[in-house]
This record gives C-alpha cells, sequence and structure tokens, in this order.
C-alpha cells in the first residue's frame, strides 16, 4: 500500500516536473527583475523598467502574450540578490532577467545564477569593468547586456575633448567608488593614449566636511586642466575649494555633473570654460520621446541616474524576446539583440507606437534600429554598450548642448587609441 | 521539480555559511561575553585571504597566487585569526558596549581599507574568479551545486561539534565563568585577559572559515560583502536562535535567512502590482518586526541556553540540565 502511495505520489511528482518545464510557452511570459527597489535611487529605475512592460503589453505583449514581470529587491547586498535571482530562474522559470545596479551584485548573480542556467541577464546601470574582463574570458557566453555606457565611451569622449580644447597636462579628481575608480582608471589611459599627461590622479571620498588637502595636492604641480569625474554634492565642495585657492577654470566633467545644483552652487562665472561630456541624451527624436512619454506617465522629468538606460535595457530585451518568440530560451533571446539595435534596420521609437511597429518588423524576420532614451545604442561582442555622445556647457538659462558626436565618430576615436 | 530542489540547495548552502559565523560569535558572545561588532571584519578578512591565496593571477594585481583550496582556505582562516589577535590585544580591555563600538569601528575601517587599497583588494570593484573545489571533476552545475551544500555541511558539522566539547569542557566553563563574573574567575586563578583574547580569536577564525567558504561559492568579493548589514544579520541570527546555544545559532541562522528570503518571495507572488514596487520596503519592515518581537517575547532566543551542572557531592552526582534565568 505504502509503496504504491509513493509510486503514485512520484508519478504526479513527474507530472508536476514535465508541466512545470513546458511552462515556459506559457502565457503569460514571465520575465524576472532584481532591482534594489528599498534604496531611494532605486525605486524609480525598478518603475521604469515596470512601466516598458506594460507598454509592451499594451503595443500586443512579446509574442503575442503579456508580459508578467516578478519583481524582486536586492537591497544593494550580494546575498540577498543573489538569491533573489537564484529564485526567479529556478521557482518561476524565467528565460530573461534585468538586474542588478550595483556591480557587486550584479557579477555573483551573472556568475553563479544566469550564465550556467542559461538566461539572458540585462543591467541598466552596472558599470564594473570586472564584467567586461569575465566576458572577455568567455565567461558570459553571450547572455550578458548592459546599457549603461558612461565608463568606456565616456572616457573616450572626455579625452576627445581635452584633446580638442588642446590641453596638454590634466590632474583628475574622480569619486571614490566603483564607478569613479574605473572612470579615473580609463581616463587615465585614453589620456596617455592620446599623449597628455595626467599629472595626478585623486580621490575624492564622499561626506569630508573639507577637501583642502586634495586641492592643495593638485595645485601643486599647476595642471592647464582638471578632469572631474564626480557627483554634484562632492563635486561643488571640490570645485568651491579648488577656484577659491587659486586652482583653474579650465574643467572637464562627466555627465553626472551635468546638474542646476552644480551651476548655481559653484556660480556661472567660475564655469565658463567648463566643458562637459555626455552619452546618455544624444539630440534625437527618441531621446525627447522618451522623455515625453515619461512625462506624460509618471508626471515627472526623468532626471534621476539611471532611468533613461533602465528603460532602454527593458525595452531592447522585452523586444529581442519578441523576436525570439514565447518559449525561447535566454540564449535564444540574445542572439536576437543585435536584431533589435541593428543600425542599418528600420528606426522605431521609444513608446508604444514604435514598440508596436518594431514587433510587427521583427516577426517579419526585418530587424530595427530602436532608438532609446540614451539614443540607438549598440552592444559589442562583451555586452558593453556604444553610444553616440554630446558636449555640453553651463549657460545662462540651463545646460546647453554643444557638439553631437555621432556613433560612429566616437567608435573610430577609440579605435584610433588602441 | 528540478528547479525547486536546485533553489533549495542553494538557500541551504548560503544559510549553512552564515550558520557558521553565527557559530563563531556565538562563541564569542554566547560563551564568553565579548560583544563584537565587526562580524563583518572577520568574514571580510577570511574572503579576501581566501580569495588573495587561491584566486586567478591577475597582472595589475596583488595575489591571484593559485595556491591549492585547503592552503587557501587555511590562510583565510588565518588571516582573520591575525586581523582578530591584533584587534583583540587592543580593544579587549575593553567592556561590553565600548568593545562593541570599538569593534565596529574596526569594521569601517577594514571596509575602507577594502574599497580604497586598489592593488591588493581590487577596491571597489572586488576581486573575482576563482577555481572551486572539485569544480574540475563534475561539470554537471546541478550536481556541483549539492556536493558543494554537502561540503559547506561537512563544515558547519565539524565546527559545530567541535565548539559543542569545547563549551561542555573545563575551558568552556572557564569562558562562563568570565561571562558571568571576571573577578570571580581570576580570583580563582583564571587569567581572564588570556582566555578573552583566545575565545576572541578562535570565533573570528570560525568567522573566517564563514567568509572563505562564501567566497569559494560566490568566486567573487567586494567591499560590498563586508557592510555593515552583515553584521546586523549575523546578530540577528544568534539572538533569535538563542545565544549560548549552539543548536540555537545554528537554527537561528536557517530561519532568519529564510524569513529574510521568502518575505521577498511571498511578497513578488502574493502582492497586487499596484504595490510592487514597494514589496522592497515592506520586506524590511516584516523583517524588523520579526527580530523586535523576538526580542520582546523571547529574549532569551528560540532554544535557550542550557547549563549542565553538576548536583549532589561524590560518586552520586547527577548531570541535570536547567534553563539559564
Amino acid at each position: 500500500m505504502k509503496t504504491r502511495n509513493l509510486k503514485r505520489l512520484l508519478l504526479a511528482a513527474t507530472i508536476a516536473a514535465g508541466t512545470a518545464g513546458m511552462a515556459a510557452a506559457d502565457c503569460p511570459v514571465k520575465v524576472g527583475v532584481a532591482l534594489p527597489t528599498s534604496v531611494d535611487w532605486g525605486k524609480p529605475i525598478a518603475e521604469t523598467a515596470l512601466w516598458v512592460a506594460e507598454m509592451i503589453n499594451e503595443a500586443g505583449g512579446v509574442d503575442g502574450c503579456p508580459v508578467e514581470t516578478v519583481l524582486r529587491d536586492t537591497q544593494v547586498d550580494a546575498k540577498v540578490g543573489v538569491d533573489a535571482a537564484k529564485a526567479l530562474v529556478d521557482l518561476d522559470k524565467v528565460q530573461l532577467l534585468m538586474g542588478a545596479v550595483s556591480s557587486g551584485v550584479t557579477l555573483p548573480i551573472l556568475t553563479s545564477v544566469t550564465v550556467p542556467a542559461g538566461v539572458m541577464q540585462i543591467s541598466c546601470c552596472s558599470s564594473s569593468t570586472r564584467i567586461t574582463g569575465l566576458a572577455e574570458e568567455g565567461g558570459t557566453n553571450g547572455l550578458w547586456f548592459r546599457t549603461f555606457a558612461t565608463s568606456h565611451v565616456q572616457a573616450a569622449v572626455i579625452t576627445m575633448l581635452a584633446q580638442d580644447a588642446g590641453y596638454k597636462k590634466v590632474t583628475l579628481f574622480y569619486k571614490n567608488d566603483d564607478w569613479g575608480q574605473d572612470m579615473a582608471k580609463l581616463v587615465e589611459t585614453d589620456l596617455k593614449a592620446s599623449g597628455i599627461e595626467v599629472l595626478k590622479s585623486i580621490a575624492i571620498t564622499d561626506n569630508q566636511p573639507s577637501y583642502r588637502a586634495e586641492v592643495t595636492d593638485a595645485l601643486g604641480d599647476n595642471p592647464e586642466a582638471v578632469v572631474m569625474a564626480l557627483y554634484p554634492k562632492e563635486g561643488i565642495a571640490v570645485t568651491r575649494e579648488w577656484i577659491s585657492l587659486g586652482g583653474t577654470t579650465k574643467m572637464v566633467g562627466t555627465n553626472s555633473l551635468k546638474s542646476e545644483e552644480f551651476r548655481d552652487a559653484v556660480g556661472l562665472q567660475y564655469l565658463g570654460d567648463f566643458i562637459g561630456a555626455d552619452t546618455s541624451s544624444p539630440r534625437t527624436d527618441s531621446a525627447s520621446a522618451f522623455v515625453e512619454a515619461y512625462k506624460a506617465h509618471f508626471e515627472a522629468e526623468p532626471s534621476g541616474p539611471g532611468l533613461a538606460n533602465s528603460f532602454d535595457a527593458a525595452a531592447i530585451a522585452l523586444l529581442a524576446y519578441h523576436a525570439a518568440g514565447n518559449g525561447a530560451t535566454g540564449a535564444e533571446i540574445a542572439a536576437k539583440v543585435p536584431m533589435v539595435t541593428d543600425p542599418n534596420g528600420e528606426k522605431v521609437e521609444a513608446n508604444v507606437d514604435g514598440f508596436r511597429k518594431a514587433m510587427a518588423l521583427l516577426s517579419d524576420g526585418k530587424s530595427v534600429s530602436f532608438q532609446g532614451g540614451t539614443g540607438a545604442v549598440t552592444f559589442d561582442a562583451n555586452g558593453d554598450v556604444s553610444a553616440p555622445a554630446v558636449s555640453w556647457a553651463f549657460g545662462a538659462d540651463g545646460i546647453e548642448e554643444k557638439r553631437y558626436i555621432p556613433l560612429e565618430e566616437v567608435n573610430a576615436f577609440i579605435a584610433s587609441m588602441k | 521539480m528540478i528547479g525547486v530542489i536546485s533553489y533549495l540547495a542553494f538557500f541551504a548552502t548560503v544559510a549553512a555559511i552564515l550558520a557558521v559565523a553565527v557559530l563563531g560569535l556565538n562563541l564569542q558572545w554566547g560563551n564568553t561575553g565579548l560583544f563584537n561588532g565587526g562580524v563583518a571584519a572577520f568574514f571580510g578578512a577570511g574572503a579576501y585571504g581566501t580569495m588573495i591565496l587561491g584566486g586567478p593571477a591577475d597582472p595589475l594585481q596583488f595575489g591571484g597566487f593559485e595556491l591549492p583550496y585547503p592552503i587557501a582556505f587555511a590562510g583565510g582562516v588565518l588571516l582573520a585569526a591575525l586581523v582578530a589577535w591584533a584587534v583583540g590585544i587592543l580593544t579587549l580591555r575593553l567592556r561590553h558596549d565600548y568593545l562593541a563600538i570599538a569593534t565596529f569601528g574596526v569594521a569601517v575601517a577594514l571596509e575602507a581599507v577594502a574599497r580604497n587599497a586598489e592593488w591588493l583588494t581590487g577596491g571597489a570593484k572586488g576581486l573575482r574568479g576563482f577555481s572551486r573545489p572539485f569544480e574540475g571533476l563534475i561539470t554537471d552545475q546541478f550536481t556541483y551545486n549539492l556536493v558543494f551544500l554537502g561540503f559547506v555541511l561537512a563544515v558547519l558539522i565539524a565546527v559545530y561539534i567541535g565548539l559543542e566539547r569545547l563549551v561542555r569542557s573545563p575551558y568552556g566553563r572557564v569562558l562562563r565563568a568570565i561571562r558571568e563574573d571576571e573577578v570571580a574567575a581570576r580570583a580563582l586563578g583564571k587569567n581572564a585577559t588570556r582566555l578573552r583574547l583566545e575565545a576572541f580569536v578562535l570565533g573570528s577564525a570560525i568567522l573566517g572559515a564563514s567568509g572563505a567558504l562564501y567566497v569559494s561559492f560566490y568566486a567573487f568579493v567586494s567591499p560590498q560583502d563586508m557592510a555593515p548589514i552583515l553584521t546586523f544579520q549575523i546578530w540577528a541570527m544568534l539572538i533569535v536562535g538563542g545565544a549560548g546555544n549552539n543548536r540555537g545559532a545554528v537554527l537561528g541562522a536557517f530561519l532568519i535567512w529564510g524569513a529574510w528570503t521568502s518575505s521577498g518571495f511571498l511578497l513578488a507572488k502574493f502582492a497586487p502590482t499596484s504595490v510592487q514596487i514597494y514589496t522592497g520596503s515592506i520586506q524590511y519592515i516584516l523583517i524588523g518586526f520579526v527580530i523586535v518581537g523576538m526580542l520582546l517575547w523571547r529574549p532569551q532566543g528560540l532554544l535557550p541556553e542550557r547549563i549542565e551542572r553538576t548536583k549532589g557531592t561524590g560518586k552520586g552526582a547527577a548531570r541535570v540540565s536547567a534553563p539559564q534565568s
């Protein structure tokens, strides 16, 4: 009797396992999202990703099926984030995972969850070059993408701008976190490669009452210009002390300083020679399409960090999912990403109509060029993004864009340094 | 079905790794009364030590000696013990909350070192890549995860048995005597300073072993893994499980880690879509409730400490167990 019951149980379990295996082709299509929703800046990033899924559903869903997002909080804790990703992959059977933000969470998810399980992973905001290293070694199996363009592209653009301005000797201030350390290293390498001398590279740690020691250290070398890879908060403090102690007003800054708060706190009269670099708001119709759609939906400006990146990550991934078809594996979805970001494909906009058009074209086997919130992004073999860039400056009425640097020019410049 | 087993094995591996750390803290706090507020530092020392010794060579990086796993593991444990020894000599004269603040400060300082000493620790990017034990032998990831779980459980059981024997020995009784009344212990001729240091170093070495297992599992370590939240998690596990009771420490680790992760899973599953975005914050509130509730209604933990004492005199002495008040 007992054995019979056991057999029945086993049979039931086998059937259950069988149906669970086939559930991948069912409606709705489950998509995993692992983002730090309990952190103030993480919530809008997650909201943006969920909003994209809504738009895709409005446009007809993935392969005719509505998308169901399963959102998990990573708490910016590697243990929690990896556990959430593991549950999404093993229990919810997702083939596509969006996340995470911190590289310290993204990387262990990639190595211990998504790559072994063959699930595609796309991140809006992880910037670490460690991931590029992993991809170069073949550790990501082509399953990894990110829409955060800043580090590599932006370092090249900063170098380009410094070179165009004719600076020969510069000093570097960088934020002392993973983004800043990466950026500093890349900028330094790029500057040296194009013949510009880097006198010093100085780490700026958050929340210090004063940066006099760091500023004095830089002043000693009398640099011709300074490069700033800082956020507005410490950027304001450093720039004020720098200028009040007689430092040069020739500055080159990253997109993180693109804030009116920075301009007002430092004072416009000192920022006449300031040149900014940015990858994330090119002058294409799509960027404004994204901004308008965002404003209409959230009734606010998309001004937080990573929002346009999160939008593009979700949109590209879901469009690729559509192209691969319902029931596709992570590798099959990843293989369709180039079809969504094909520079020669038909341009599609970042709104519901654009998605509808893109999905129709993709269903016919035609490739499209998705014009996202961060521009017409393309991915290289390591899943890193390349994007068009702009230079900008501070003006009386706000931030003025000076020059649009198309994708081809950015890529050519990066190639010229190698 | 395979998915469920795979997830549960994964969960059990992480919980068992954390349980090793809770056992280490239990020796310090539960048995000796040392308030270690820098759990993350010793965990991190073990993790970084193992990674530097056993990790892959990197021309831009110190370390990456690619030593065999047992040596790398032992090195991590040893590094944690050395850090504990140095910290202990400096701070163990302090009592209770002062010791807690001092060790917490040490942990913050060491996290800053890990974040900034790029040549040594890879800076904020951390260190990556680690050839895990027996990985070459088993190609199937699912089987490997089960084997690794077995390895972690073996370490957990070894640490548990070792500590059980230790705390039941005369040595363990002296540690408890120091915890209860140091002056009395000294009056009996016990070298309290030295014993406190020994317990601190041994407990920290166990915390280091937990860090070494952690880095073996994820093949990655970054300063984020040394964040103060880890200290909080380990403490919560010990308090809920029952300080002074090794079984309680292990139970607490599995329960708190289970509550921590399952709350997120259940919220994602059952919360309506409109509140999906707030589940992260709700999860934190739930975790807080569990811990506060435990402290209010069962401060001694789920499995309180049981002291074995000898009753009566002479040959007929009977051993009885009594819960400690």
